[in-house]
């Protein structure tokens, strides 16, 4: 059932806005193992610690100079332009310095953290767009108040960060790559199909029991 | 409050990465925020996107980034505290979510006998509508379907249907397969959030004859 309503869904999010439309791309399928990346040595974390407490320049460039592209890269692969990309990029990594002492990295990983603030911004973006469109007609509303994204006060737990962390090493690779392609990479079923070397029609199977399985890991009391 | 209902998994991943639009963002993340189980789901999702991020090739910044960067921080204005004078006067939303508060909420109107709703007024694009339902203890809903999707939040009260009871925390996903007849519980008005793209179909001769009168 729940990858019919997804289908339908992103069927209407298309409908309703070119923004995803446009993004589907090669796969570049890695090992789906979320602690093998490039940079292991440098820790992220701790970097954001040295901006918070004495806004450590240093420490900021060799954030920016890792994560400045690798945002602008994430949008534009899942359906950002290339202006807007570089402008939220800017955006997110301003907030990364205004907001460093909010990060907990008991709470979540630099990557995630960093992940949420670009999406929040691209929300933001998309609805001062849509209000800036519709100004000329309907000027009353342009002072709509927006609930701030509702994450924003969603507050983790620190039992919550373990059984995330615990679930997610349980994951298979195979489990978390289907469901980074298909739910947060959005590519199409054709291409996880290929990447994978899967038949095209165990795809949705294979992305259901990823899902449930996740769930599953998440609700193991541990 | 025992939830025992909660939004599909494909739900709750479209709301880690933003892909909903405004009402049903704000819809599912009412649940979330009150919902411990769905909570680590998004939380999940967020860290698997941020595995993303990092393994997605990198895309060169424009060459005057970090400066401008630097600029922006260097000459950011002081924080503005943010008061929302909507939600401050009115007893009827004092006792709502934090997220729903923070939202501009419209004038109530009557819908239907037993039935009032209040729009939230956001300001991002979208094809759905948010609104707060208010039902009458006891209050049966003629039997219905959507010609979209409804995203149903309880915040008090309860009802039943098909699928079981709701109460609060509770979250009911209705599609245009779905065709149900609500009724609400005795304990008190039920009270829900509502994200709703298309709308209500009527069924029945009397759903008929009334339809034109049910504004929703």
């Amino acid at each position: 059932m729940t990858t019919g309503i997804r289908a339908a869904r992103v069927a209407r999010w298309n409908l309703a806005s070119s923004r995803r439309g446009a993004l589907r791309a090669r796969v570049g399928v890695r090992s789906g193992c979320a602690n093998r990346r490039p940079n292991a040595n440098v820790d992220w974390a701790e970097l954001i610690g040295r901006v918070a407490s004495r806004g450590d320049r240093a420490a900021f460039k060799a954030l920016f100079e890792y994560f400045g592209p690798r945002i602008k890269g994430f949008l534009i692969k899942t359906g950002s332009n290339a202006d807007d990309a570089e402008e939220i990029a800017q955006s997110t990594m301003v907030a990364v310095w205004t907001k460093a002492a909010q990060f907990d990295p008991a709470s979540a990983g630099a990557a995630a953290w960093i992940f949420t603030i670009a999406r929040n911004l691209r929300i933001d973006a998309a609805r001062r767009a849509a209000r800036d469109g519709r100004l000329g007609q309907e000027s009353a509303r342009d002072d709509e108040a927006d609930p701030n994204l509702a994450s924003d006060l969603i507050v983790s737990r620190v039992e919550d960060t373990a059984r995330v962390a615990a679930a997610i090493e349980r994951l298979s690779a195979e489990q978390s790559t289907v469901i980074r392609l298909s739910f947060i990479e959005e590519r199409p079923h054709s291409e996880i199909a290929a990447a994978l070397g899967l038949p095209l029609g165990t795809v949705k199977s294979r992305i259901r029991l990823a899902m449930n399985r996740l769930r599953e890991l998440l609700d193991d009391a541990t | 409050m025992t939830i025992s209902h909660h939004p599909p998994e494909d739900l709750l991943a479209d709301f880690a990465i933003g892909a909903l639009d405004a009402a049903e963002q704000l819809v599912v993340g009412v649940h979330v925020a009150d919902c411990p189980r769905c909570r680590r789901f998004v939380r999940a999702v967020e860290q698997l996107a941020g595995a993303s991020l990092e393994a997605i090739p990198p895309v060169a910044m424009a060459d005057s980034a970090f400066d401008a960067v630097m600029a922006r921080i260097d000459s950011r204005p002081k924080a503005a505290p943010q008061i929302n004078e909507a939600a401050g006067a009115d007893p009827e939303l004092t006792d709502l979510p934090e997220l729903v508060k923070r939202c501009k909420i419209g004038k109530r109107r009557r819908v239907a006998p037993g039935l009032s709703m209040r729009p939230i007024l956001l300001s991002g694009a979208g094809p759905s509508r948010a609104f707060l339902l208010r039902a009458e203890p006891g209050t049966r809903m003629l039997e219905h379907s959507h010609s979209g999707t409804e995203l149903t939040l309880v915040l008090h009260g309860s009802f039943s249907h098909d699928g079981g009871r709701y109460g609060p925390g509770d979250f009911d996903y209705g599609d245009d397969e779905v065709d149900h007849r609500p009724i609400v519980g005795d304990e008190g008005p039920c009270l829900c959030l509502v994200a709703m793209t298309g709308d209500l179909r009527m069924h029945g001769l009397l759903g008929r004859l009334i339809s034109p009168f049910v504004r929703l």
